[in-house]
């Protein structure tokens, strides 16, 4: 083939995900010729969350979207932990505020809506989207140097000097590339799974206490959830459904041989759980892993030719459910370095390496540094998923118990209630390297 | 390292009352939400090796696959429902001897999530 019948693009980006989908849009809002390659029948149709977006990350890109009429499911207005024993809940959860603004801090959505309309706004500027159609390897020159990618399709080479990765959590291709040298490990590693479940709006507002459509409630899940193993649960309020599902980390999973569809079932028949979703149909069951390795688990960002942002680049802030933020972002400061890259003529791995310098005067690099002992103090620390939401539970329900004894023993019990399960020692230390986890000391 | 695992498998057991305070849950009930373009001519999920799958003790794949793609058959062997695959990534991760081939569906074949 000469050169005349090569595709050429001046920028090929892999997957059409929140990262992928706003790099082209950056790209081809400078007027670059930019492949949107996507393997699914339409973006959305692979990716999977809890979840929520949240706004500030969309308006970097997109300073104009509420205009554009994003399809979100509801604001999130209400926000917090649930903490579950086997028989209570304890809610902790904020509402107003900072929460009630318009538009919202976060809004909850659905992919398979949301991840369309996304990419329609790269496509709006004049990306190209190529759908149906799976990035198997790349093509490099002799020096080795990214220069495209090979597709599924027949004839499939497609030619551009810049490549941006953003495959998702099965990173093979960034593995392919040597950017990193192995595959992800289990213990670094969420398995999220799921059921969407329809009900009326009007039964999701009084059932969680909502006034209206335009409020919605968003709530990580702790204790009885995930069977003392390291693990969290969610419940999100969808228009005219509720997602309920939990993560749970992949070798815990596979060492107590656990199936998955058991515990959430387990989980979605919890007296305190079932009365919220009675009556409802199910609508979609799924799952997808979570990258929680963070910091430690993150390959090299660039090469001659390629850049890597998103879960592929293990973008994720478990503690505080971000991800698809991070994602949006990184696909935006790596279009800006292909951008810079297009004005000097030269896609050299020391040219693109400023994508890693514009990722660390921002927070991604720093959050991600900052909670890179995080997912390992949660390996090390089960009590947090299983003896403190108990004790919260039980120490409530005494404080609020009327039992015509002086409230000194009061007290006492319940001082005993903690120490009985941990003693007060450990749950000092317990506390500290929590702080010093999350504080990255 | 990535290759440890294996090694450093080691099966372990819930206590009892929360082992029984697990539902028996029938996946097909599940999977029947879920759409599908199925590629009848590609299987993307493979065994490489059935000697390692039958020297496996735990064979933890029949569990932890949110899908139940893994199954024993008759023949005590593995068997792969790729059809019903969510190219989660689990089993080529979770696998304790890596013995789990995995690729991306050809493009616009397999699950098409509806909500997400």
């Amino acid at each position: 083939m000469n050169n005349a019948e090569k595709i050429r693009f001046d920028a090929i980006v892999v997957g059409a995900g929140l990262a992928g989908s706003a790099a082209a849009m950056v790209l081809a809002r400078e007027g670059l010729n930019v492949a949107l390659v996507e393997r699914g029948q339409k973006p959305g149709g692979k990716n999977y969350f809890g979840g929520a977006i949240y706004t500030h990350a969309i308006a970097e890109v997109l300073p104009d979207f509420m205009e554009r009429r994003p399809p979100f499911e509801r604001p999130v207005t209400e926000a917090g932990f649930w903490f579950l024993a086997e028989d209570g809940l304890t809610r902790a959860t904020v509402q107003g505020g900072k929460l009630d603004v318009e538009p919202a801090d976060a809004y909850i959505t659905l992919r398979a809506d949301f991840d369309p309309w996304w990419a329609e706004q790269a496509q709006d500027v004049g990306a190209f989207l190529i759908p149906k159609t799976t990035v198997v390897d790349f093509i490099r020159d002799p020096a080795g140097q990214v220069i495209g990618v090979q597709t599924d399709r027949p004839q499939g080479d497609i030619y551009a000097p810049v490549v941006i990765i953003c495959e998702g959590v099965n990173n093979l291709l960034t593995q392919k590339l040597g950017l990193i040298d192995h595959d992800l490990e289990p213990s670094h590693v969420a398995l999220a799974f799921k059921q969407v479940i329809s009900l009326p709006a009007e039964t999701i507002n009084a059932r969680f206490g909502l006034p209206d459509n335009d409020h919605g409630l968003a709530v990580s899940v702790l204790g009885d959830v995930s069977l003392g193993l390291p693990g969290m649960g969610f419940v999100y309020t969808n228009k005219k459904s509720v997602s309920v599902g939990l993560g749970m980390m992949l070798d815990k999973l596979a060492e107590y041989r656990l199936r998955p569809y058991d515990i959430l079932q387990r989980y979605l028949e919890h007296p305190a759980i079932a009365p919220l979703v009675k009556d409802g149909q199910l609508l979609e069951y799924g799952g997808h892993l979570i990258p929680e390795g963070g910091y430690r688990d993150m390959p090299q960002l660039y090469t001659g030719g390629a850049m890597v942002a998103g879960d592929a680049a293990s973008m994720v802030n478990a503690l505080h459910w971000e991800g698809t933020n991070m994602a949006i972002i990184a696909g935006k400061l790596a279009a800006e370095t292909a951008i810079d890259a297009h004005e000097r003529g030269d896609f050299s791995a020391q040219t693109l390496s400023a994508y890693e310098s514009r990722l660390r005067e921002g927070f991604i690099l720093k959050d991600l540094k900052q909670y890179r002992n995080f997912a390992k103090f949660l390996e090390t620390h089960p009590e947090f998923m299983d003896v403190y939401p108990d004790f919260l539970n039980d120490a409530l329900g005494q404080f609020f118990s009327a039992y015509g004894k002086p409230k000194r023993e009061l007290f006492q019990n319940i001082f005993g209630a903690l120490t009985h399960r941990r003693p007060l020692f450990r749950a000092v230390g317990d506390m500290i390297s929590m702080t010093r986890s999350v504080m990255g000391l | 390292m990535g290759m440890k695992y294996g090694d450093a498998f080691e099966a372990k057991e819930l206590p009892q009352d929360l082992k029984e305070s697990l539902p028996d849950v029938y996946v097909d009930d599940l999977l029947m939400t879920l759409k599908y373009f199925i590629d009848e001519e590609k299987a993307h999920l493979w065994i490489k090796d059935h000697d390692v799958c039958e020297r496996c003790e735990d064979k933890p794949c029949l569990t932890f696959c949110p899908v139940g793609v893994y199954k024993l058959g008759h023949d005590g062997r593995i068997q792969v429902a790729h059809q019903s695959c969510v190219e989660c990534g689990s089993c080529r991760v979770g696998c304790p001897y890596r013995n789990i081939g995995w690729e991306l569906p050809r493009g616009g074949f397999g699950v098409a999530y509806k909500f997400g």
